[in-house]
């Protein structure tokens, strides 16, 4: 019986022991870093069958987003550059999948909404802007190929008539989670650009997730740990730092905090300012000619994950011995072939191509007229020169690609790759086919000719910023066969197209008839003082 | 008698109590993944070169494994990777277990056991090594 009492009574202490705790002594809790916690909200105490109800109870108390959203090029797929082209995924033609015009069911999958599957899409309802992608933290959130990014949020089979079921994501929970933007947020696309891990970047993959120190100084997980957003400090949702609009040349100075700035804050300037090199001085002095990128990016796709360097449509179509598509992989397991999509090959710690640039970008658009006497076409031509007084030399990715074009209307096309209907190249491998359908669905016009024509694309380096130990170093550059070896019009130092023989010999003379004399002065000393003796 | 008695509903209370607290921390995926990569692959790459990526397993066979908690054919256990006195003697040369080191045993553990289930083969977001 006492024993009895003496449980309960120990039982009543302990769960009433915080409370006594909590009104007398104050015990520290652990610093949440946001003010809010979703899990509290009514709004998100409920069941979610979509995407577009979550949304709906976010901007019940985020009431502007939606409004901020629709201004970005996130939503809009669109972007007018300075030269009056309009730019933006939802027009442009790229060298790896080409277009995501009339496939949008499956490559809208990484549009910031909800339901984007052909030109119906309502871009001005704010329920279908898509509040999780971008801020969930389970990384249980999916957009599954070929829902035009919508989610599953019940389990169903899925692609339908497959056999395969997919799980529904918990809607509710995710929802409660929310917070930042993160590293896996914005990889979530941005890593899988071009169909796949670090395909289209080199300096974007999935090993920036959490990254060591060795593949990017500032994103490193255990050390400054920096998401995306640190670089890309984002204002009523617009995000700066856009590849349409690039800034080749920074001059302002680094940003503090509590001023202004007309300079954007993802450069390195922005940061380290213009003489960021404190032990050797002399580095500052080239930071009028190259980007900083140049030397402390030594070399991309350095986390693992190779990235694609040349992609070949004209070789797709391949049977297997079994009848069905043709896959072939590398060593490593990763596809070189695919029937589908045609030949690859493949990089890591790729050395950049480098190039003057002044942060003018020219695209090569649907409409405009290409030719196989020009091959390669320039998909996007980089300009700069050494004289304009606004470019640096710049590390680039080229990616070269083999893709189809119309010979007798002279341009690009855009062919129906993902589907399931009898149209799509992926289902039936028939490019007549794909390309009528890609070429009515944009309205443009196709001879019903095709043929396959070379390009070539130009992409910034910009992210895995080594540490400085393994920055270049001056050889790297200032030696016979150095990187910068077919830069023009600049005179380095110790760069063998810069070697004026003559000068060469003359100076190897001069050297050599110094040497001979301080010896033979020597010697004559040496003589003459054993004479002496 | 009595006293003997009063002692084992205390320390059965008390350990009660402890696993709850235990099992009321969720875990922390991302913590997870980062111990995960760089303390478990690093050693596997760099000892027994080959790394183990949890898209190798299925979430049953993870759970299995975790809960067997044999290391190394069964010659030491997995929690001894995830003790304090591990993550000390290893700390001056493996930033992880220097950042989590003063991290309780049982967090790290169950960090580790939300990102194996997460990229299990069959997880929500499989997982291969980078």
């Amino acid at each position: 019986m006492r024993t009895g009492i003496f449980v309960v009574a120990l039982l009543a202490s302990m769960l009433l022991a915080p409370a006594v705790n909590a009104a007398s002594e104050p015990v520290p809790a652990k610093l949440l870093k946001s003010t809010s916690d979703h899990t509290k909200f009514k709004a998100l105490q409920q069941e979610f069958n979509s995407g577009p109800e979550v949304t709906k109870a976010c901007l019940s108390c985020h009431t502007e987003a939606a409004k901020q959203l629709h201004q970005t090029e996130h939503w809009k797929w669109e972007y007018k550059n300075p030269q009056g082209q309009l730019l933006g995924k939802k027009t442009l033609i790229n060298n790896f999948c080409i277009s995501p015009a009339s496939n949008e069911g499956a490559c809208n999958s990484c549009h910031i909404g909800y339901g984007w599957k052909d030109d119906t899409f309502d871009f001005t309802s704010e329920v279908n802007v898509d509040c999780i992608v971008c801020h969930d933290t389970t990384g249980n959130y999916r957009k599954p190929a070929g829902l035009a990014g919508n989610v599953i949020a019940k389990t169903m089979e899925f692609p339908p008539g497959s056999g395969k079921i997919v799980k529904g994501i918990n809607l509710k929970k995710i929802a409660q989670s929310v917070a930042k933007t993160s590293r896996d947020t914005c990889g979530a696309c941005h890593f899988y650009g071009g169909g796949g891990d670090g395909v289209k970047h080199g300096d974007m993959d999935s090993s920036l997730a959490a990254p060591e120190k060795e593949v990017d100084v500032h994103m490193d997980a255990l050390g400054l740990n920096f998401t995306c957003a640190t670089c890309h400090m984002t204002k009523g949702h617009q995000v700066p730092g856009s590849r349409y609009a690039p800034t080749a040349q920074d001059k302002g100075a680094a940003h503090l905090r509590g001023k202004e700035y007309k300079t954007i804050p993802t450069t390195c300037q922005a940061c380290h300012g213009q003489a960021p090199h404190k032990k050797i001085a002399k580095l500052n002095d080239h930071t009028d000619k190259v980007a900083c990128q140049t030397c402390h990016i030594p070399a991309f796709a350095r986390g693992g994950v190779p990235t694609k360097m040349s992609w070949d449509w004209s070789t797709a179509g391949k049977m297997g011995p079994d009848g069905k598509p043709l896959t072939i992989k590398d060593a490593k397991g990763h596809p070189i072939y695919m029937a589908i999509k045609g030949d690859f090959v493949l990089g890591e710690d790729v050395v950049p191509d480098y190039r003057w640039f002044n942060g003018t970008v020219t695209y090569t658009l649907r409409s405009d007229k290409v030719d196989k006497n020009n091959e390669p076409v320039q998909i996007n031509r980089y300009e700069g020169s050494a004289s304009d007084g606004k470019s640096l030399i710049w590390p680039v990715k080229i990616m070269r690609g083999k893709q189809p074009f119309d010979p007798v209307n002279k341009t690009l096309v855009v062919p129906h790759t993902a589907g399931n209907d009898d149209t799509a190249y992926w289902t039936n491998f028939n490019w007549d086919k794909a390309i009528a359908k890609g070429m009515a669905t944009i309205g443009e016009p196709y001879s019903g000719k095709f043929d396959f024509i070379s390009t070539e694309s130009t992409w910034p380096i910009t992210h895995m910023v080594a540490p400085a130990k393994n920055a270049l170093r001056c050889r790297d550059c200032h030696a016979s066969g150095g990187r910068l070896e077919k830069v023009p019009d600049i005179y380095i130092p110790g760069r063998g197209s810069d070697h004026a023989r003559w000068l060469d010999t003359a100076g190897w003379a001069i050297a050599v008839l110094t040497l001979l004399g301080v010896l033979g002065h020597g010697l004559g000393r040496v003589i003459l003082s054993k004479r002496n003796h | 008698m009595k006293r003997n008695l009063r002692l084992k509903v205390l320390a059965l209370i008390l350990a009660a109590g402890a696993t709850s607290a235990a099992q009321a921390y969720d875990g922390d995926w991302k913590r997870g993944r980062i111990y995960f990569r760089h303390v478990c692959t690093a050693c596997h790459s760099a000892e027994v070169k080959k790394a183990i990526p949890p898209n190798e397993r299925t979430k049953a066979e993870w759970a299995a494994y975790l809960q067997a908690d044999k290391h190394n054919k069964g010659k030491d256990s997995v929690t001894k990777y995830f003790s304090k006195q591990y993550r000390d003697s290893i700390k001056s040369k493996n930033a992880a277990a220097a950042k989590f080191a003063d991290v309780p045993e049982n967090e790290l553990l169950q960090d580790v056991k939300v990102f194996v289930n997460k990229g299990a083969k069959d997880g929500d977001a499989p997982a291969g090594c980078s």
